[in-house]
């Protein structure tokens, strides 16, 4: 092999991986809010439905507190998958969690997100909200959890 | 040391277009752009992953699970690389050779298995200080993922194809153990390919899936279309049997082979082909074998050292044997030539394609020059029709037997260096030459270093080592 080849192929894939790098800083992938899917609130004691992605819950109780119901959050977009979780309000207070879609992508993320959720649903259910701390090594599972699940919250008007 | 020198040296013909240095010039810039090419897949290989800005350097699980994903990715390129440059594929074979494309592919080995190894390690570390496991847990948990299994077989294959090519174990172990082994190699890349597509954070989808499925049907085209159906195509054309089987010396014979169409072929001298040859015992693998001879349009004939076990069932060929073949290949021929002149340095059984080549040069007496060495007469191979074809078209032929000399003549024989033979006295012009050595690799080194000394710069060297 010359010098001449060695040295080209330092610098070709010097140049590829600056570009990457670039790129990589600027492209810093995020969760969001998918867009066109809307949360529909559930069957329950609640009337009536409202669009999720207002994220104004329809209730006929009186406002500040929650009827009770089910109210499905946004799905939320990751790089790993779609999360979405729907809460069941029981009267003012988050009963319970259940998790519609996780991070799924490939057989790491599922391993995580099935490590993770039952970590988030009983930290949620002791916080009685959606302001709790992420899962270590499982970033954009949990900010997708708590995303959604914030979003069901608001409909839910807790 | 017989020195045959018949007619006078004419004046030199006209070169053909276009010049053959600019030809080498070119052929050296392609394959110089062809490692360069092989970097970038591996650089690209990274760069999409880069590109996804997953890269997590922010704590130790994210930066080991994160080295984990990089050295899997430029390991996999790796021996994808290696499959295209065993592939055989003629294209690569005119721009570096056969045999230097196999000595990459072994440099390769070692590096790629590390990488292989190392992406296992990390990642199983990395997840298991991000998941609180310990690492015996992580592993149990990474086992009972889809897919996982396999890969760890694969790896496991691995190990085994890079333990039985250590050059300590390689020699030792007979070439047929070594060949079995190694054919597992292709089912240790097919076998870690689910894991990467179902596992992996990052093949799972987008654009690296695209660009990894691309490499792996890049390589696995090239095995499946040059190592299988293009052999067999010319196999069943030009329809090759043995037609004898002669003995030349006490260990050594030539096959003379008969077919259709030989010329078809377009073997230059000095090529050689990898033949399979359909008797029992024998016809389980491929022998790469120079031709002895310049192809006819009905006839071949190679010539071969019984070393083993499978080189010494040849001698025992039956006539009408049906031979199956892939090749030409290697570019120990005139093609890469680019002086008037030709030195020719040959030790053993590498005299074989030197006489193929030399039937096909087109020089005028007095251009080449041809020094065979021998530890003993035995070992002068094919020596009286060399030193005839020598004769009747003006090549000096010379011969240089006995034990091996040492110092800077050491390619020569003991006997010769004392009578003041050199380098210099036997290939006065060597640094204006093409220089083509074929010989075993520890005197071919040694007869390479000396002619560089006398400022040779083209030289050709076909490697017995494969």
């Amino acid at each position: 092999m010359s010098a001449r080849a060695i040295v080209g192929g330092i610098l070709t894939s010097g140049a590829i991986l600056g570009i990457a790098t670039g790129v990589g800083v600027a492209a810093h992938p995020s969760v969001s809010v998918g867009v066109g899917t809307t949360g529909t609130i559930g069957t329950g004691a609640s009337s009536g439905s409202s669009s999720g992605s207002s994220g104004s819950g329809s209730t006929s109780g009186s406002s500040g507190s929650g009827a009770d119901g089910s109210y499905t959050g946004q799905s939320v977009n990751t790089p790993f998958g779609s999360v979405q979780v729907q809460v069941t309000v029981s009267g003012g207070k988050i009963a319970d969690v259940t998790a519609l879609h996780l991070t799924d992508a490939d057989g790491r993320s599922r391993q995580i997100s099935d490590y993770a959720a039952p970590i988030l649903h009983d930290e949620v259910l002791s916080a009685q909200s959606a302001n709790v701390q992420m899962v270590g090594g499982a970033t954009y599972t949990s900010e997708g959890y708590l995303m959604s699940l914030q979003s069901a919250l608001d409909q839910a008007g807790l | 040391m017989t020195a045959t020198l018949t007619r006078p040296t004419p004046a030199p013909a006209a070169r053909p277009a276009p010049a053959p240095a600019l030809r080498q010039r070119r052929r050296r810039l392609r394959a110089d752009l062809l490692v360069v090419l092989a970097w970038a897949s591996a650089a690209i290989a990274l760069a999409l992953y880069l590109g996804t800005g997953l890269l997590d350097l922010s704590t130790p699980a994210g930066t080991l699970t994160s080295f984990g994903i990089a050295t899997g990715l430029v390991g996999s390129d790796l021996v994808l690389v290696m499959l295209v440059l065993a592939a055989r594929i003629p294209a690569l074979d005119r721009t570096v050779g056969h045999d230097r494309a196999m000595a990459a592919h072994r440099r390769l080995g070692k590096p790629a298995f590390y990488l292989l190894l190392g992406h296992g390690i990390l990642l199983t570390l990395g997840y298991a200080l991000a998941d609180g496991h310990n690492v015996v847990a992580e592993t149990v948990m990474l086992l009972g993922s889809e897919d996982m299994p396999l890969a760890y077989l694969s790896l496991g294959l691995f190990v085994a194809v890079i333990v039985t090519s250590l050059v300590v174990v390689h020699r030792k172990l007979p070439y047929e153990a070594w060949h079995v082994v190694h054919l597992l190699s292709y089912a240790a890349v097919l076998g870690a390919l689910p894991h990467q597509l179902s596992q992996g954070a990052v093949l799972s989808h987008g654009p690296q899936r695209v660009y990894w499925i691309a490499l792996y049907l890049v390589a696995f085209g090239a095995i499946v279309l040059f190592r299988v159906l293009r052999p067999l195509v010319a196999s069943m054309r030009h329809g090759i049997t043995v037609e004898r089987v002669e003995r030349i010396a006490h260990d050594a014979v030539s096959v003379h082979l008969t077919g259709r169409d030989l010329r078809r072929l377009n073997a230059q001298g000095g090529q050689f082909f990898f033949w399979r040859f359909w008797a029992p015992g024998t016809w389980w693998h491929a022998h790469p074998i120079s031709l002895s001879s310049a192809p006819t349009d009905r006839h071949a004939r190679i010539t071969i050292r019984e070393l083993g076990r499978g080189t010494r069932a040849l001698a025992e060929l039956a006539p009408g044997t049906p031979v199956s073949f892939s090749g030409p290949f290697g570019l120990f021929t005139a093609a890469t030539r680019s002086h008037r002149k030709i030195s020719v340095l040959a030790a053993g059984i590498g005299v074989t394609p030197v006489m193929s080549l030399l039937e096909r040069i087109d020089a005028a007496p007095g251009d080449v020059t041809v020094l065979v060495r021998a530890s003993h007469d035995d070992d002068l191979y094919l020596w009286d029709e060399l030193q005839e074809w020598g004769d009747r078209h003006g090549m000096r032929v010379y011969r240089s037997v006995g034990p091996r000399a040492g110092g800077a003549n050491g390619w020569l024989s003991r006997p010769d260096v004392s009578r003041g033979v050199t380098t210099a006295s036997v290939f006065p012009d060597v640094a204006a030459s093409d220089v083509y050595i074929c010989g075993p690799d520890g005197w071919a080194d040694a007869a390479e270093t000396a002619v560089r000394r006398q400022g040779a710069t083209e030289i050709h060297r076909e490697r017995f080592d494969w």
